[in-house]
């Protein structure tokens, strides 16, 4: 049996969130990922069209804080 | 009492942290403390064992990549392992700077008694500006995640215990996320607010709560 979670980029509607959000950052934006580097925004995009472990961690902290405004948390 | 500070300088994420972490040396000097600053090519595996082991330091500052169960240096080599030279950091207060090194790392040392492991559970991420990347401290969009981080070092050279200067970083990381939550003109705004969420809600304070850089526990 598969236990591993279904990844979150699977999901087109939260691709396209995601997507959304990333779109309107300035060209200036640069992220830094720790030891696996730093990314502009178009790269950013990139690793979510791609659907890697970038791509997840970025959807990963917009639904985490998305869904702590819906309960209150922040 | 004295206080050792890495800060590794390859790469745009270690330049701003190595730049950004000068506020602290200098306020360990105002201080009055013993100030070891392993730098750029200073801060490898053998310089920093042997710093360790020599000065004990009370008080030891990681900035550099990291995951689980390592804080890197200079090029990315491992200073400290969990299970392999973990002791370096007992019976001291650490503060590490680092992607992830809090979920296993962190746990291992802060079981030994008198010892505190500040840090983070999950990935460190903040946002830089491409224009100024080689002049970090010009840099606005890095600045409330550097100072945010910072605030741990600060309140703990000033006297706070451990707790306490967790909880005194997270109020910045809160003000500082509230201040851009309210931006209305800035693209980035939401974006950035979101990461400082992040940093925040993944820094802990694991060990010995009441530890200061102040003295040991009697």
């Amino acid at each position: 049996m598969n236990t591993q979670p279904k990844p979150l980029l699977a999901d087109e509607d939260i691709r396209q969130l995601v997507t959304a959000r990333l779109s309107v950052l300035s060209p200036e934006t640069i992220l830094s990922f720790g030891s696996e580097g730093n990314f502009s925004r178009d790269e950013l995009l990139e690793h979510v069209k791609e659907g890697d472990s970038i791509g997840e961690k970025i959807a990963q902290i917009q639904l985490e804080w998305l869904r702590s405004l819906k309960e209150g948390l922040v | 009492m004295s206080v050792l500070i890495t800060r590794p300088e390859h790469d745009p994420t270690t330049k701003h942290l190595a730049h950004w972490s000068q506020a602290i040396v200098d306020m360990a000097v105002h201080k009055g403390f013993d100030v070891f600053d392993l730098r750029r090519a200073s801060a490898n595996r053998t310089e920093f064992i042997g710093r360790m082991k020599k000065l004990q330091p009370r008080f030891v500052i990681l900035n550099g990549h990291g995951d689980e169960e390592t804080v890197a240096g200079h090029d990315n080599e491992p200073l400290i392992e969990a299970d392999v030279n973990e002791d370096l950091l007992y019976n001291r207060i650490t503060y590490a700077v680092s992607c992830n090194s809090a979920a296993e790392l962190g746990v291992h040392c802060s079981e030994h008694p008198c010892t505190t492991f500040i840090g983070y559970t999950d990935k460190f991420i903040f946002s830089l500006t491409r224009s100024t990347s080689s002049r970090p401290l010009q840099d606005v969009r890095a600045r409330p995640f550097m100072e945010s981080s910072n605030q741990v070092a600060l309140a703990l050279l000033k006297g706070h215990t451990a707790a306490e200067a967790s909880q005194k970083s997270k109020e910045l990381f809160q003000k500082n996320y509230r201040s851009l939550l309210s931006s209305t003109s800035n693209p980035d705004a939401l974006h950035d607010a979101q990461l400082l969420w992040w940093d925040m809600m993944h820094q802990v304070c694991l060990g010995y709560q009441e530890a200061t850089v102040m003295a040991q526990k009697v």
